[in-house]
């Protein structure tokens, strides 16, 4: 259906003067399923930035004007959708840009055939797995595009500090998910916690859970100062308004997920301290991109914005397009995919995001650290990633 | 400990009621129909949002948004009788395989209408009773008695009035029933109707108490059928009893065991159950 | 001449060259092993087993630990694997059959059995990595006769080698469907009370065709964890049980080769026709709903019906 749209546009656009050059892009999101959370914000981004470029008129390499296909696979978060997938963007449609995917799962089984295209295309995802493989040999096409947790300079790190100089915190409860997600989160904090001298209790919740009483019970038997909870919203609100209810817990310490589940229930909680990639709330008033990024959605998709899940367009979405087209400017080409990862690499893209890549792929980004107290005063602070 | 103990047991047993209005609805169905229709966790999925969204958006009352909740999955249940279930009485593979066809698509109709983002109702009933260490919260309470006094009142409407006794004597003896007069196939929609109202019904008050997203059916449906396995398939006070066994078996295992295995606590409760008592604990052979 | 049906599938791959569709045509064989197997308890039987998903994924997590923990060949894993799925699959058919459970709750118990065992498997994470999975990076060797040892790596082996799995499959299933084992099955399936009065004896026919079903699920599992190169607790999960029964119920559940078409429109069918994720779940509801309704028989079963009126 996209296909056919994008094409409908493309065929409008065409003038007898402009050549009819065409790049495409391909995306392998889960879009439905358990956890289409994570690439649903990626498709929407994309699908709206792919509109703005083409609505354009396209853009200029080379004293050619392009004009972008965009040919978007809802993997549902199965990887043996994924590998079907990518081997026809690869083979049948000669795509050369992939953006996706953010499920490490379907990563992990789509990265044998995407290495024997090594040198032949670029993969944009923000699964937490391909960390462990940017920088290895033959993983030229990978890119990360999501901040790292842990290392010095991760989020993770700088987080766990600030809580613990802030609040003087010692004991922490997570709460976390039974699935690729929250053992991702687990294997980064435990240690974390460990090293930063903070005793660390950890329950898992199966998918789908609504009914958090008998776990939060269980971690607030030993007191803990703050609970680390699960990372996507559809169990945030759940888990802080049953903490708050039932009197278990009334801090909480977020790396993933928004501020809205601590707004709803901000007469109840003492402290809220989240890393959102950006509070949207605060930046639409404040920052004219995303002010207009946010009109331009509702225009576009014709329904609200999605506040609680537009920072994860921070991830292969909406700026990274532009950023990619960017690239292909400076490095005079849409098909060299050398001469544009080098570029990529060397290059800061300021959209709604200030974003540049490390030597190995990795994407760095600003995010906000937002933290509400008593009575729903909130504290905004921006921190620059470099 | 033991307020804790006290505590959860409470909360299992709220939880439990609302496995219980599933699973009443699940073994009517059965009873009359011959089926166990397993897409009502989207009968109460459709209860859910239309709450949401008449309370949310527009802006009724919640009591007043409650009813045309419960109408419309009554109403979207009477076009998937008509249509579907009609065609597979008796025929219990067809039935669970026509729901499961049934839950593709209206997951997908709610994917599209509403998209994966959960929705999270204003609160309607907000605070908690707190006794010692003990919290429950209010709105649980509420639930828990609309939701009990439902299922007394259909068990009490079942064995009094001539309905209930038209039903039970078609599911005793079909032919017989008809042959008295019994209106069989008005008394089959009716059924069908009257569950999937019963999970509308359940899908209005979970929207109080939950977060909503399109896939909340499943768990709910699965759990209901567990409940009315061990309650017994055809006992009414069953269901609510299974509901409420499960409930607590649950919690009480999260509390002592890994949480993470919270779901096989009462798969196991049930299995031992079925293997030992195949008519669940208050039924009786069918 | 039914034999001959499978000629074209031979030639194939010398016709079309794509990676793509020799990619689903591959997944499509594998998958079709998993529910001709099933069709033996299902639609021969007349049971439904909710333990084939589970069945395919312990068979996929033995085979490649075996082989990535003891370094042995393929085979040397999958052995294993059948083993403990026979074994295990003794253990809950007698469970199940003694206690004489009725469609219905055999159904609910297997699902039981399925779901402890995915949860067992998703929370031992020091053998299986949970839900993080495992990479499979292995392959499978054979041995041909003109060729020596092939290794499986690469779309027209893999093709070959999924092609000979599931012609063994079907022949198995073949061989036993038609002696009398076979009639006792369908004995079962269409009156199970009047089977015992013949003297059939109903336990241990229902046990040895949910056993042998998920013994050839077992294989389907190790190919397509191989195949794959990546395997996790999904594979135990509802949706491939509902999956599988998908495919019989559209291919046709009263003939052998019914569940091959099936497997293979539900898995080529969304790759061939573009459409947004909800749209194929409408599709796909539409699909089981109509096949149910309108065409009991599924695809093959009614053109066969259609084959024999003319």
């Amino acid at each position: 259906m996209r296909r056919l749209i994008c094409l409908a546009i493309l065929a409008l656009l065409a003038s007898p003067v402009a050549a009819q050059n065409i790049v495409k892009i391909g995306q392998i999101e889960a879009q439905t399923g358990a956890n289409a959370i994570y690439g649903y914000m990626s498709s929407q981004g994309l699908a709206l930035a792919v509109d703005q470029v083409n609505k354009a008129g396209g853009f200029q390499v080379g004293g050619k004007t392009y004009t972008i296909e965009l040919i978007a696979s809802d993997t549902r978060g199965d990887p043996k959708e994924a590998s079907i997938q990518l081997k026809r963007l690869l083979e049948t449609d000669g795509v050369k840009f992939v953006f996706g995917p953010f499920l490490s799962n379907v990563f992990v089984t789509i990265e044998p055939y995407a290495k024997q295209f090594n040198g032949k295309f670029l993969l944009m995802g923000g699964a937490t797995r391909i960390h462990d493989f940017l920088g290895t040999p033959d993983h030229d096409f990978l890119l990360r595009s999501w901040n790292w947790d842990a290392g010095p300079k991760g989020f993770g790190n700088l987080m766990v500090d600030r809580l613990v100089k802030e609040t003087g915190a010692k004991k922490i409860a997570m709460l976390f998910q039974n699935d690729q997600g929250g053992k991702v989160l687990v294997d980064i904090y435990t240690p974390l916690f460990k090293q930063k001298g903070i005793d660390a209790q950890l329950e898992l919740f199966e998918p789908g859970t609504k009914d958090f009483s008998a776990v939060l019970a269980k971690l607030a038997a030993a007191n803990p100062d703050f609970l680390f909870p699960s990372y996507s919203d559809a169990h945030l609100y759940d888990i802080v308004r049953q903490a708050t209810e039932g009197n278990y817990f009334r801090k909480f310490f977020l790396v993933r997920g928004s501020l809205g589940p601590g707004l709803k229930n901000k007469g109840e909680i003492d402290d809220y301290f989240v890393y959102v990639p950006k509070y949207f709330e605060e930046a639409e008033k404040t920052d004219p991109k995303v002010a207009k990024f946010v009109a331009d959605y509702k225009t576009f998709y014709k329904r609200d914005f999605p506040y609680d899940q537009a920072p994860l367009c921070s991830s292969s979405c909406y700026d990274h397009l532009f950023m990619l087209i960017e690239a292909m400017k400076k490095a005079g080409s849409v098909d060299d995919v050398t001469k544009i990862r080098k570029e990529l690499l060397s290059m800061t893209y300021d959209g709604l995001w200030k974003i540049r890549f490390d030597e190995r792929g990795e994407e760095i980004f600003n995010f906000d650290i937002v933290r509400m107290k008593r009575a729903g005063q909130i504290s905004v602070t921006s921190v620059d990633a470099q | 400990m033991s307020q804790l103990l006290v505590g959860q047991t409470l909360n299992g047993v709220i939880v439990g009621t609302l496995y219980g209005i599933i699973a009443l609805g699940v073994t009517l169905t059965f009873g009359i129909t011959g089926i166990v229709n397993f897409a009502l966790g989207e009968f109460m999925m459709i209860g859910a949002y239309v709450t949401w969204y008449l309370f949310d958006i527009v802006g009724l009352p919640y009591p007043v948004a409650i009813l045309p909740a419960v109408a419309i999955a009554a109403g979207c249940g009477f076009v998937a009788d008509q249509l579907l279930f009609r065609f597979t009485r008796n025929n219990l593979i067809n039935g669970l395989l026509v729901s499961i066809g049934l839950i593709s698509i209206v997951e997908a109709g709610a994917l599209l209408l509403w998209t994966t983002t959960p929705k999270d109702m204003g609160y309607v009933l907000s605070g908690a009773f707190r006794m010692g260490a003990v919290s429950v919260p209010r709105m649980k309470i509420v639930v828990f008695a609309l939701l009990a006094a439902v299922m007394f009142l259909t068990y009490a409407s079942l064995s009094r009035t001539w309905i209930g006794r038209a039903a039970y004597a078609f599911s005793q003896n079909p032919e017989a029933a008809m042959l008295m007069g019994v209106k069989t196939e008005i008394l089959q929609s009716g059924v069908v109707v009257y569950s999937t109202a019963l999970a509308g019904f359940g899908g209005a008050l979970y929207a109080s108490l939950y977060s909503l997203e399109p896939a909340m059916g499943g768990l709910y449906i699965l759990k209901g059928v567990e409940a009315a396995i061990l309650g017994g398939i055809g006992s009414l006070i069953g269901s609510l009893a299974g509901g409420v066994i499960l409930g607590v078996t649950e919690a009480i295992g999260s509390i002592y065991l890994p949480s993470a295995f919270r779901d096989a606590y009462g798969l196991v409760f049930v299995v031992a159950i079925l293997l030992y008592q195949p008519s669940g604990l208050f039924g009786t052979e069918r | 001449m039914k034999v001959l049906l499978w000629v074209p599938f031979f030639i194939f791959p010398v016709l079309v060259q794509s990676n793509f569709i020799l990619t689903i045509f591959i997944f499509s064989f594998i998958l079709a092993i998993a529910a001709v197997s099933f069709n033996l308890i299902f639609g021969f039987t007349g049971q439904l087993s909710m333990f084939h998903a589970a069945a395919f994924g312990i068979a996929a997590y033995i085979t490649s630990l075996t082989v990535s923990i003891f370094h042995v060949p393929f085979w040397a894993g999958l052995l294993p694997a059948i083993c403990f799925t026979i074994v295990i699959s003794l253990v809950i058919g007698s469970i199940c059959f003694k206690f004489k459970l009725k469609a219905f709750y055999f159904a609910v118990v297997t699902l039981a059995f399925s779901e402890l065992a995915r949860l067992v498997i998703l929370n031992w994470n020091s053998v299986t990595n949970g839900t993080l999975g495992l990479m499979v990076l292995e392959k499978p060797f054979v041995w041909v006769p003109a060729a020596g040892l092939v290794k499986i790596d690469g779309p027209l082996s893999w093709y070959f080698f999924s092609l000979a799995a599931l012609i063994l499959t079907v022949a198995v299933c073949w061989l036993v469907l038609r002696s009398w084992i076979g009639r006792c099955f369908a004995a079962i399936r269409l009156n199970e009370d009047l089977a015992q009065t013949l003297g059939i004896d109903i336990f241990r026919y229902k046990l040895l065709s949910f056993t042998l079903a998920n013994a050839l699920a077992a294989i389907a599992g190790g190919l397509y964890a191989f195949y794959t190169g990546y395997i996790e607790p999904n594979y135990l999960g509802i949706n491939q049980s509902l999956d599988i029964i998908s495919m019989v119920l559209l291919g046709g559940r009263s003939s052998i080769i019914g569940p091959i078409a099936g497997a293979f429109v539900l898995t080529g069918l969304p790759h061939i026709i573009d459409l947004s994720g909800e749209a194929r779940a409408i599709l796909y509801g539409l699909v089981l709903i109509l096949t149910i309704l309108i065409l009991p028989q599924g695809v093959i079963g009614t053109l066969e019906g259609w084959r024999r009126a003319a």
